[in-house]
């Protein structure tokens, strides 16, 4: 029991800055887009993918708890929930913009392209437009039903009575469908919105590395949320350095686990020199942008895995939280590695809004996610896998 | 005991102590002796070790030609069973390294014997390649050593890679199987009444005492080596996987391989553990041991290692569509409609259908069924190495090179072969080394206990 | 019986590792310093109790590991560029990504196999001939009972005191350890 556990977070005034920022941000992108729409959309699709790995990523590690469980994803539990949530309470609505503007940012939208340099059938029939819209609808409804049915019952177990495992068995069958449903809906999502940006490019690996790289950024501002609310009650009562540690073991994992998979592309392209997949790792493993790769390797993978191989730096809370920033502003490099090499594949071109489009996006998810964090206790109640936990700071 | 855990859900029986688990396992060695179970499986085992050594015997004499190997598909059978055998290991290394790491405490009484299975895997696994080359005898020249016509392997091949893997993983694999055993030996050494077994043991365990201080550094070797083993085991089938994906045959270079091929392998070898635990339960009672907990455990990690590789199909199929490649397209076209149409949709229906029996907690709670399902898997595993190798090979890019491959007589008597000499090796194991650790099981019940002190 | 030999120590049996750990904390707060604790399993906190602290293990490993990861590169990096420098598929000479797999592999090697053998040498295995097994009741260590050993080369070692100390721990039987 730490001494300083009283008082509470005050989210709401974090919410009401964020909200600002968000805003302030977002205003000057949208002056910036009478004058260049297309790059406008350009950043719009970065900043947007940010937000949106960190919300669908949160989604995927509440739903990996309900079948392992652990008590790192009872502590995690309500963040990644209310991260989560953000894909129907603002994600969703976010989105519409990329309606307006796909001839913009994908070459198979242009009605040049469709009629010049045809597509392969099978590949100008998947990436039509109306096609994809209706696909785009797919993926959304699929994660709004189970984000909203997960944190419904969520509640409904707050509510419960003590030995109820009513809540917790259909959370468990749901998360189990909703894995696999998880792995199918981000893979055929992220060969839809980044993939496609370069038609020609394929690679069987691809939506396996964006499932891994959600759930790391997710992970990321997942502990950093919690050393935060670890100030207060009733998360001090209850978390220990071991739990940072296996939090830190968590990130380790993850930040492996993409090392490995975006390894196996690379060397399996590189070996394979074929025609129609080495561009993508001409343009972006050689001159500046394989200045940025050096950057990923080093910073998204070689010193955050040095880092947390240390007992130390996991449990010391933050120490872990540093490596949790570090992690989450390399997902932001790590996207524009992938996204902006397809505008700009010869030298690396850094706009403003490539920058301020993720502030701006940042800044009302922020927001959402602090009005929904506050509506609940911060650590679930009635888990019957965790009663022994919440009673010990009592 | 935390609230709501059912008896069912226990990895261990109530009503243990130290004496009696260490009884149970040791006296199965040390006093039960050879059951008629035991004789009747080891005479089957030796009767498949002689067809083994009858196929070597040809294939020495005559040659690969005895193989149903040719031109275009020069990997045929060998690398199949080279590949699902490796495989079968992975879930022995990941038992007792992955699960150690991630605390879980139903890896205690599964992780002796899913390592020795591990290692008679990988032993079968290495006949392959090294009968593979035609002249066995001369497999040192895959290792780097300074020759005098100053040449050396071709690092930038998969199959060089290869030599690396395997054997890094059988010694690896050796050690932690053998460091787990050690006070084991011990205690084996402190029950055996016959002063050779004694000494045999004695020797075995190299003088272990259980000092306090070994006990230190004896845990942190043992979390060391499951830390190194865990990205190994990962990492052996990725250079498996590589073997195929560094060439550029369609079929066989596709980015998805390595963590599709290191879910595959940990698939099927849970379902060889489980193939080899739900007779051995039964057959030396270790009901008490091997409870329905872990078979469920197991059970649900087949579940998810195979909706993993349900994805990889789905991915390969629609990338082959997607790419637009034709070369691609037709591969698959051809494992669907082509002259191997049937062994594909079988594999399908073994890797696909059958797993999702699994999803229903009945199935997974009753042995039998479980068993019967993680049968229907291997093969489907099997199946699908061939599907890879034959069906890409067998077409390729230039129609005029294709053929059609036929596996021989000696193909099927090697790959038998093989399966006796697991099962003799296992047999062995059973009969002459504790098969559950008995200082982890000690362990166990200790910590049992003080969580019924505290409850 | 004539003894031959001068003693090697007392030693006390206990029932439970509860027992054996809090005798080994009141035998170090007795200023014993030469002592050893045997248990058929490993027991929480009795390394320390004892007087033992962190295990240089993990950086002999770490430095197995490095050795291995470098040298594993060398031997691939040397023979295609330096030693025999052969053009294969038009790949460079330094192709350092067809050489991760190896250097890999050889690092997990080489970081084990210190492991292993780094753990058996730092314990002292194999030891051909020790001591407590001349008491013939040692061998239920291996299966449920803890043992708590005084050797007598510690300093405040007495046959008479020692042997008083040790019976006043509430084991179940003090034993001599003929050396």
């Amino acid at each position: 029991m730490n001494g300083n556990g009283s008082g509470q977070p005050n989210l709401d005034r974090v919410g009401r800055l964020a909200l600002g920022v968000g805003v302030a941000a977002l205003i000057l992108c949208a002056l910036e887009w009478r004058a260049n729409p297309t790059q406008f959309f350009r950043s719009y699709l970065l900043g947007y993918m940010l937000w949106l790995a960190v919300a669908l990523g949160s989604f995927g590690i509440v739903m990996l708890h309900h079948q392992v469980n652990g008590k790192w994803g009872y502590l995690l539990r309500r963040p990644l929930e209310a991260a989560a949530q953000t894909v129907w309470t603002l994600m969703v609505w976010l989105f519409i913009p990329f309606f307006f503007g796909l001839p913009r940012l994908y070459s198979w939208a242009q009605p040049a392209t469709v009629a010049g340099e045809a597509l392969p059938p099978f590949k100008s029939a998947y990436l039509s437009v109306p096609f994809w819209v209706g696909r785009t609808i797919g993926y959304f409804a699929a994660w709004v039903i189970f984000i909203y049915l997960l944190n419904r019952w969520s509640w409904r177990q707050d509510e419960q009575g003590d030995d109820d495992r009513r809540w917790l068995g259909k959370m468990k069958k749901l998360s189990a469908a909703g894995l696999v449903l998880y792995g199918f809906t981000v893979t055929f999502a992220v060969v839809d919105w980044i993939m496609s940006l370069e038609p020609q490019f394929f690679s069987t690996i691809y939506g396996m590395i964006y499932i891994v790289l959600p759930a790391l950024a997710a992970m990321a501002l997942a502990t950093i949320v919690v050393r935060l609310l670890a100030r207060y009650d009733p998360v001090s009562n209850v978390i220990t350095p071991l739990d940072f540690n296996d939090f830190g073991n968590l990130l380790l994992v993850f930040v492996m686990l993409w090392a490995y998979l975006s390894f196996d592309q690379f060397l399996i392209i590189w070996a394979g020199n074929l025609q129609d997949e080495i561009p993508w790792y001409t343009s972006r493993a050689a001159g500046g942008w394989g200045a940025v790769a050096l950057v990923l390797v080093l910073f998204h993978f070689a010193v955050p895995f040095v880092l947390l191989l240390s007992r130390d730096v996991k449990r010391r809370m933050t120490a872990l939280s540093a490596v949790a920033a570090l992690l989450l502003v390399m997902t932001w490099v790590d996207l524009f590695w992938l996204i902006v090499p397809a505008f700009h594949p010869a030298v690396p071109s850094l706009h403003w809004m490539d920058i301020v489009a993720p502030i701006g996006i940042g800044g009302l998810w922020v927001w959402r996610f602090t009005s929904q964090l506050k509506q609940r206790p911060f650590l679930p109640l009635h888990d019957p896998r965790f009663e022994g936990v919440y009673g010990h700071g009592e | 005991m935390p609230v709501g855990i059912e008896p069912q859900d226990l990895e261990l029986a109530p009503g243990h102590n130290y004496g009696t688990v260490t009884d149970k396992i040791s006296d199965i060695v040390l006093k039960e002796g050879t059951g008629k179970w035991w004789k009747a499986g080891f005479a089957v085992a030796i009767a498949l070790l002689i067809v083994f050594h009858y196929g070597v015997v040809l294939l020495m004499t005559y040659g690969v030609g005895v193989w149903g190997v040719n031109i275009p598909v020069a990997w045929g059978f060998a690398i199949t069973n080279f590949v699902w055998w490796i495989g079968i290991g992975h879930a022995g290394t990941l038992i007792s390294a992955f699960l150690l790491l991630m605390r879980q405490r139903w890896r205690t009484s599964i992780n002796r014997f899913a390592e020795a299975m591990t290692i008679f895997a990988v032993a079968c696994a290495g006949m392959f390649p090294l009968l593979h080359l035609g002249r066995p005898w001369l497999f040192y020249w895959l290792f780097p050593y300074p020759d005098t016509m100053g040449t050396w392997p071709q690092f930038r091949s998969p199959l060089v890679w290869d030599v690396f893997a395997v054997s890094t993983y059988l010694t690896v694999s050796i050690l932690f199987w053998y460091l787990g055993l050690i006070p084991d030996f011990g205690t084996m050494r402190d029950k055996a009444k016959s002063r050779a077994v004694k000494i045999v043991y004695g020797i075995l365990s190299w003088g272990w005492r259980g000092s306090a201080i070994h006990w230190e550094r004896y845990e942190m070797a043992g979390l060391l080596l499951a830390g190194i083993s865990t990205p190994l085991v990962v990492s052996v089938h990725t250079v498996v996987s590589f073997d195929f994906t560094i060439a550029i045959v369609p079929g066989w270079h596709s980015t998805i391989f390595p963590p599709y091929f290191v879910a595959g392998a940990i698939y099927s070898g849970f379902a060889m553990v489980l193939t080899l635990a739900i007779p051995l339960r039964r057959w030396y009672h270790l009901e008490d041991f091997v409870t329905l907990k872990h078979l469920d455990n197991m059970a649900k990690l087949m579940l998810a290692t195979g909706m993993i590789v349900t994805y990889a199909y789905v991915m390969e199929t629609f990338m082959a569509f997607y790419s637009g490649n034709p070369y691609d397209r037709y591969m698959m076209l051809n494992r669907f409609f082509g002259p191997y149409a049937a062994v594909f949709w079988t594999l399908i229906g073994c890797n696909l259908i059958a797993p999702q029996a699994l999803w229903f907690r009945r199935v997974r709670r009753s042995p039998w069924l479980l068993f019967v399902d993680a049968l229907i898997i291997q093969t489907g595993m099997w199946l699908e190495r061939f599907v890879i190798i034959v069906l890409s090979l067998h077409r390729d890019y230039l129609p005029s090179a294709w053929g059609m491959y036929y596996p021989t007589k000696v193909d099927w008597e090697v790959f038998l072969g093989t399966i006796g000499l697991f099962l003799t090796l296992f047999y062995l194991f059973v009969r002459l080394l504790p098969m559950i650790s008995m200082s982890e099981l000690r362990h166990l019940v200790h910590k049992t206990q003080a969580e019924e002190v505290k409850a | 019986m004539a003894r031959k030999r001068p003693l090697y120590g007392l030693m006390a049996e206990f029932e439970t590792p509860e027992q054996l750990l809090a005798a080994v904390r009141r035998t170090r707060e007795a200023g014993y310093r030469e002592i050893d604790a045997f248990s058929p399993f490993p027991i929480e906190n009795l390394g320390e109790a004892i007087g033992f602290h962190r295990t240089r293990l993990p950086v002999l490993v770490f430095i197995g590991g490095l050795l291995g990861c470098s040298g594993g590169f060398f031997l691939q990096w040397w023979p295609n560029v330096i030693g025999f420098p052969i053009n294969v598929g038009g790949k460079p000479w330094n192709s350092w990504p067809a050489f991760i797999p190896i250097t890999f592999e050889l690092t997990i090697l080489c970081a084990a196999l210190t492991t292993f053998f780094g753990m058996l040498a730092l314990n002292g295995l194999p030891t051909p001939y020790h001591p407590v097994f001349n008491v013939e009741r040692f061998e239920v260590c291996s299966r449920d009972r803890f043992f708590l050993v005084i050797k007598a080369r510690d300093r405040r070692y007495d046959v008479v005191t020692t042997r008083e100390f040790l019976e006043g721990l509430n084991p179940s039987r003090v034993m001599e350890v003929e050396s």
